[in-house]
């Protein structure tokens, strides 16, 4: 691969992006609000120092003590200088990287230019590299300009040169990382929308905000996945921030950081390659061999990094992560969605093919049971590994299934009716999916409190009947699962069969005709 | 230079092109012609790899598209119906780019982009923003970007659309100028008389599917078999025409009026030249006799059904 200078991506950003003019400016601009702020936090020390001054008598105060106080300060000064252009380029590159390439492909494809570069010599690898750092090289270039002054500054506020280079270090990581998830989310819209894209922006950037509260939930290695976790404590000693734990390992925020970045931000470049270049009716974001091993992978990941804090016994945790993989096997179920031409192509050489349940354009259910029994298979292992922190009884083995079958069988139900929404014409069928999904999980509540408030048991009936919550309720010692569950759990699986004959029934042989443009 | 084998695209349930089957010879200028949505634009976005056929196979330059598509890019220009160009960027720095994308020696780039301009005629714009070119200008921008990297095959989607009668000289001046640089094209439209004249092959499609294809003057003859002729003439002449012409087998359809006439002639050139040689000896006075060369809109009129235009 070509080094990101010579890649014709970055170098059409830069072009347009820095001309000489624009540079200059922009340069001056960084120059004029750091002095700005270097007078800012004088400023705030000033008033304190001229009063010192003024009372030294009074206090007692030698020349060579307002001296030494005087040499402190500034160093106070240019240290909270140095903390507030750090927190400043922090903010600038990551939420510029996030914003910029979260309407990369959405705005290339929008102005039909996206062909073009498709169309080209530049592999899925090149194009994402030139676009991670070519989208937002205007907030690169203001790094680079502040970078020598914070330097300077942190120097002078005796900041040593090796937190300087973490607190970079985790700039640029951070901004990889959010423009990578940027670009993945630009790959998703057919067009640029600056409201969507700036809500999406926005809330993303939020959530990797606030992730950083997860530092005192009991998976509180989660918080690294935030460049603020690592950055606080390098600028204030005082913050409460005990250190995450690998396997109760205790590890610096900064390293877990930055390995959650390079093994998060794997599987992203992985989406992201298998996409890039792909039309956007054929985009997929993984195989199903990979959906079955992010499952996998961000399962290992929460065990890894999981403490008992409020979680102390196999009944909570059990429950805990069976109700994630919940969530994980449904965000496998919708990367495993098969477009309906590969679909159609599936069922007319399905009896052609060896093993054609489990072929890459075939239904999803048995990747769905497949990463689902690796989950299961990774719970067990997972309780086996905490066992001295949450006990273990054999009674977990057999809830974790009962609940992981639960949940499977919802989550399989959701994604054939989103793969049914796909094989009709409607417009934007996997976000009308999700939300008619959604819709039914709210009117399942609704009903549910309604029976609720005529009987008790007449609303946990309805509620084991229509959602998997039925089985989450039951805990030790009488690890009772009541009927409706299981009743509940054969209507789904009725509702399946019926979707699946529905998705068959849309298989019939393409008609010849207009195409849509 | 351009292979199609049984290719097949289906959109849900909408089957956009069917057993498309296609040989384009080095050398030629192709037209693929038909209505909105035969499935032009599908065939060519196949071709340049843009979109994966659902069966079928498809070789440029002898390169499988489908197995290895990054490699048959280099033989590939594409340039699509409706596009826009990076406004923010100056015209060399365009070409510049792509000459990079489709990674052309360094040492050739700089000469390529003038060169390229020079054929766009963009000479005096080569330091101005993109943003400042008019639309026909724009067109020969992408039409010179489709060329950078002297590729074997240009293929081009409607190049011509919404460009004023200038524009559209300039841009068949500037095919040209790639036709003669030994490029293959491959250029789709349904306004038909942009193809006259300058393709040398033609193919026309219809619900997805190639109704018919060959060398521009064989699929006319198919088309129609016999050659229109026209005649004029001076004076009294009309009963020599007549009893002159009606005796020959490969006269059909004659019709005439006061001093013009028009028939049907299905023999060979040098029949035709002795059919005007026995009216003159017959007397006829003849002012005109000449071949009317059907165009290649009524070849199509003859040929499309025209369900979904």
């Amino acid at each position: 691969m070509m080094p990101i200078w010579k890649n014709p991506e970055f170098v059409r950003h830069f072009r347009a992006e820095l001309r000489s003019k624009r540079a200059l400016t922009i340069a001056a601009v960084a120059v004029v609000i750091a002095v700005l702020i270097w007078l800012g936090c004088w400023g705030s020390r000033a008033s304190e120092m001229a009063l010192m001054h003024n009372q030294a008598a009074h206090l007692g105060f030698t020349a060579e003590r307002l001296a030494e106080m005087d040499r402190q300060t500034l160093i106070v000064v240019w240290f909270n200088f140095y903390r507030i252009l750090m927190y400043a380029q922090l903010g600038v590159l990551t939420f510029w990287s996030l914003f910029s390439c979260a309407q990369s492909i959405s705005g290339e494809r929008e102005r039909k230019t996206w062909d073009f570069q498709r169309a080209t010599r530049l592999s899925a690898a090149e194009l994402l590299t030139g676009k991670l750092f070519g989208e937002p090289v205007l907030a690169y270039f203001i790094v680079v300009c502040c970078s020598p002054i914070a330097l300077l500054a942190g120097l002078l506020g005796k900041a040593r040169l090796g937190t300087i280079a973490e607190a970079y270090l985790l700039i640029i990581s951070g901004a990889v990382f959010l423009g990578m998830a940027g670009l993945w989310l630009s790959t998703l819209f057919e067009s640029r929308s600056r409201g969507v894209g700036l809500i999406g922006t926005f809330g993303l950037y939020l959530i990797f905000g606030f992730v950083v509260q997860a530092r005192e939930s009991n998976f509180p290695g989660v918080a690294a996945l935030s460049p603020l976790a690592g950055f606080i404590p390098l600028f204030d000693e005082y913050a409460y921030f005990g250190l995450p734990r690998i396997f109760g390992s205790p590890v610096p925020w900064v390293v877990l950081s930055l390995l959650l970045y390079l093994m998060f931000g794997a599987w992203l470049a992985l989406t992201l390659l298998r996409t890039l270049t792909k039309d956007y009716d054929q985009m997929r974001s993984l195989s199903r061999w990979q959906a079955v091993g992010c499952a996998a992978f961000l399962n290992f990941t929460l065990y890894a990094l999981f403490v008992p804090r409020t979680l102390t016994t196999w009944d909570s945790f059990t429950k805990l992560m069976v109700g994630i993989n919940g969530f994980i096997l449904f965000a496998m179920g919708l990367a495993m969605l098969t477009s309906s031409e590969k679909l159609r192509v599936w069922w007319r050489t399905r009896k052609a093919t060896r093993w054609a349940l489990f072929a890459e354009d075939g239904p999803q259910w048995p990747w769905l049971v497949l990463s689902a029994a690796v989950g299961y298979g990774l719970l067990v292992w997972g309780l086996f590994a905490w066992k001295n922190e949450l006990g273990f009884e054999s009674a977990a083995l057999k809830a974790g299934l009962v609940e992981f079958a639960v949940v499977v069988v919802f989550v399989t139900r959701d994604i054939t009716f989103i793969q049914w929404c796909r094989m009709t014409r409607m417009r934007a069928p996997v976000l009308k999916g999700v939300l008619f999904a959604g819709l039914y999980y709210v009117a399942a509540v609704v009903l549910t409190i309604v029976c609720g408030v005529y009987s008790y048991t007449l609303g946990r009936y309805f509620s084991s009947l229509l959602t998997p919550v039925g089985a989450f309720e039951p805990g030790p010692p009488n690890l009772h699962f009541p009927a409706a569950v299981f009743v509940g759990m054969g209507i789904q699986l009725g509702l399946i069969v019926l979707l699946e004959i529905a998705i068959m029934g849309r298989l019939r042989p393409a008609i010849g005709g207009a195409v849509p443009r | 230079m351009i292979e199609l084998t049984n290719l097949r695209k289906e959109f849900d349930d909408l089957v956009a092109v069917e057993s498309l089957t296609l040989s384009i010879p080095s050398g030629e200028i192709y037209g693929l012609i038909g209505p909105n949505g035969a499935g032009k634009t599908t065939t060519i976005r196949m071709i340049c790899g843009l979109l994966d056929a659902t069966q079928g196979k498809i070789q440029v330059a002898g390169v499988d598209v489908l197995g290895e598509p990054e490699r048959a890019r280099q033989y590939i220009g594409y340039l699509s119906d409706f596009f826009s160009v990076y406004e923010d960027l100056k015209v060399w720095e365009y070409l510049d780019y792509f000459a990079h994308a489709y990674k052309m020696p360094g040492s050739e780039i700089p000469a390529r982009v003038s060169e390229v301009i020079a054929q766009a005629g963009l000479e005096v714009k080569r330091d101005g923003m993109i943003r400042g070119l008019s639309r026909g200008m724009k067109q020969r921008l992408g039409i010179a970007r489709a060329m950078i990297h002297r590729p074997k095959v240009l293929v081009l989607d409607e190049p011509a659309s919404g460009l004023d009668p200038k524009a559209r000289i300039e841009l068949r001046t500037l095919l040209r100028s790639a036709r003669d640089e030994g490029a293959t094209i491959l250029i789709s439209s349904h306004i038909l008389t942009e193809l006259e004249g300058f393709c040398t092959s033609i193919g026309v499609m219809e619900k997805g599917r190639l109704v018919r294809s060959g060398r521009l003057d064989e699929v006319m003859l198919a088309v129609t078999p016999a050659r229109t002729v026209r005649l004029q003439w001076l004076g009294e002449g009309r009963a020599q025409i007549q009893a002159g012409l009606g005796q020959l087998a490969a006269v059909s359809e004659l019709k005439l009026s006061e001093n013009e006439g028009e028939f049907f002639f299905s023999g060979s050139d040098d029949e035709l030249s002795r059919t005007l040689a026995v009216l003159i000896t017959s007397g006829v006075r003849v002012l005109s006799f000449r071949e009317v060369k059907q165009t290649v809109e009524e070849m199509y009129m003859k040929l499309s059904s025209h369900e979904v235009m």
